[in-house]
């Protein structure tokens, strides 16, 4: 007991200090819940629509909030066995691996000249492409409707990875030369001294170093081939032919009926791979979008 | 004859190396690096451009792409339009009402998150990812939670007491306009904070306690220090969301489909409504076509920010 009451003592602070403190850390919490239940409500939402019976989601007496009855896998299973589902996701799958090969090799070599080599006009272009970003597809989609069906691509998922790059290319590129940039410039010099060509340059000292950077950008590739809808809802409309995103929000809807729990387990099977990819990479978008603005 | 004594494989060296040689211009490089890029966006972005405003000059629909020329009757037509006048307002009041409160609702949480404190990284994940789920899947669940009988929404607000019998959210005029504001603001909410939490965090500290020695209050603070320094990237942030919700048209189709009573429609919706569903290219592609300043704008305003930041 002595013992402690030698001790020094640790400054204490008021009473009234102490409340206004413990005040704003409830307040800070409070906030803060309300954003994220607002963020992510719609997903558990999602979650437990998928998970409930049909009688007890169109039960008006049940709390909707919790199972009121055993959680059970028909939903999903509905969306596995009597939807073209797994069609999608391969769908899918293929259109993507398909836009994430064009994007590398159109943006790789792009970015690499406009990063690195300055050319006349080479600056304008590399705004220029990445102006294109800002085109909206739903100021293209009529005339590009036409251009499909004029490749004979009408209803089919291939004319969707014709037209994504329109948008992952000025992505793609830019983020890339950001990435192109941050190699020294001393390493290629000292390779071309050496007798390394330009192109034995970038694909030998540069390249290799930017494997991050190229991986990143077949992330967005994908995941932005993910998230689209105008193109896909224009170009195609049989159910073998389309992507997870479409086929989700529309093959679950039979004339006014809504199949609401394969409906959202759809939505919920879709989301949860995208969106936590997605996280790690979050600040890697801000920072392509900012332009490099920030550090 | 010495021609003769040219072997192919001779040939083949003097093509490959003069390439090679050529190749190694520092010009020739650029250009040939830059090429499919180009070549890509000029072929579907740039032509479909052209013919889209070919579209706006003619009476082209799906069955007779290429219509008869028709001058400007397709602008009258559609000015005239009532339901394409309410789109056009409606675009500007969505997008208007969405950014305002994102960019309210975006400083408060970017502020939230600035906080050093346990399990920041996890709320910060779950905060983002109404912004990382594809939209349209996104939206889905939002209609899923407005739906007239089954609303969850309503199920709340009626035993919290707040009313006793919820609006048909998607059903009736403002509560649609509201829900898809509210959805939009969902969507965007996290991209907006996320900007200003980088934005913020990249103002030196050392400033900010010269400040406070300064005796700079709060509100000297942030107008002083944090508005000029973090005013660039505020404003690539805000205008790309403003060009990606002007010209969105996910939200209000899966909501409202436009409705009740054509009332909901955003210059897209109406514009897909028109040309893909009723066939009209030319009509469709001019009620496209009002989406383009807005675009253009927003080009030029990046154009130039981005002008000034390499010019400092």
């Amino acid at each position: 007991m002595t013992a402690v009451r030698t001790l020094p003592r640790r400054a204490t602070h008021s009473a009234a200090y102490r409340r206004r403190k413990l005040r704003n850390e409830i307040l800070f919490w409070f906030v803060l819940s309300l954003f994220v239940i607002f963020a992510i409500f719609p997903v558990y939402w999602m979650f437990i629509t998928t998970f409930k019976q049909v009688n007890d989601l169109y039960n008006l007496d049940n709390n909707p909030l919790f199972f009121n009855m055993a959680p059970t896998l028909d939903q999903v299973k509905y969306l596995f066995e009597s939807t073209d589902f797994v069609v999608w996701v391969r769908n899918t799958a293929e259109v993507g691996l398909a836009v994430v090969a064009i994007t590398i090799v159109i943006c790789v070599p792009a970015a690499y000249a406009l990063a690195r080599h300055s050319f006349p006009g080479s600056g304008a272009l590399g705004i220029g492409i990445f102006l294109t970003y800002l085109v909206p597809p739903t100021l293209l989609f009529l005339p590009l409707s036409q251009i499909v069906a004029g490749l004979g691509l009408n209803d089919t998922r291939w004319s969707l990875a014709l037209v994504y790059p329109t948008f992952t290319i000025p992505f793609c590129t830019w983020l890339l030369m950001g990435f192109f940039k941050q190699v020294p410039r001393e390493i290629t010099e000292a390779a071309r001294v050496d007798g390394c060509s330009r192109l034995g340059a970038m694909f030998r000292i540069v390249l290799p170093v930017s494997v991050p950077g190229i991986l990143t950008i077949v992330i967005f590739a994908f995941t932005l081939v993910m998230q689209e809808y105008v193109y896909a809802l224009t170009f195609v409309s049989s159910s073998q032919e389309k992507m997870v995103t479409l086929g989700v929000v529309t093959n679950l809807i039979r004339g006014d009926v809504f199949f609401w729990g394969s409906l959202m387990a759809g939505a919920l099977i879709v989301s949860l791979p995208v969106a936590f990819v997605y996280n790690f990479f979050m600040d890697t978008f801000v920072k392509g979008i900012t332009g490099g603005a920030l550090k | 004859m010495s021609e003769v004594a040219h072997t192919a494989a001779y040939r083949r060296g003097v093509i490959g190396r003069t390439f090679g040689h050529l190749l190694d211009n520092e010009r020739v490089f650029g250009y040939v690096l830059v090429a499919p890029a180009i070549a890509y966006i000029v072929l579907l972005v740039g032509y479909p451009f052209a013919i889209a405003l070919w579209f706006t000059v003619s009476n082209a629909t799906v069955s007779q792409p290429i219509g008869p020329f028709t001058g400007l009757d397709n602008l009258k037509i559609v000015l005239a339009d009532d339901i394409f006048r309410r789109a056009l307002l409606n675009t500007f009041i969505f997008t208007i009402a969405s950014q305002v409160l994102q960019m309210i609702l975006g400083t408060t949480l970017a502020f939230l998150l600035l906080r050093k404190f346990r399990g920041r990284r996890i709320i910060r994940g779950l905060i983002i990812v109404p912004f990382t789920i594809p939209i349209a899947i996104g939206v889905m669940a939002w209609t899923w939670m407005f739906n007239p009988t089954y609303s969850v929404i309503n199920w709340l607000g009626i035993h919290a007491g707040l009313f006793t019998e919820g609006p048909n959210w998607l059903g009736e005029e403002i509560p649609a306009m509201i829900s898809i504001i509210v959805v939009n603001v969902w969507r965007n909410l996290p991209f907006n904070a996320i900007v200003l939490t980088a934005g913020i965090s990249s103002v030196p500290q050392e400033i900010i306690e010269a400040a406070n020695l300064d005796g700079a209050n709060f509100i000297t603070r942030w107008r002083k220090i944090m508005v000029p320094i973090i005013a660039p990237i505020l404003f690539i942030a805000l205008l790309f969301s403003l060009v990606f919700t002007f010209t969105d048209m996910t939200v209000v189709w899966l909501m409202t489909r436009g409705n009740p009573i054509n009332s909901t429609h955003v210059i897209a919706s109406y514009a897909f409504v028109t040309g893909v569903i009723s066939g009209g290219l030319g009509r469709g592609a001019t009620i496209s076509l009002f989406l383009f300043p807005a675009m253009l704008v927003g080009a030029l305003a990046l154009l130039r920010s981005l002008k000034a930041r390499t010019l400092d």
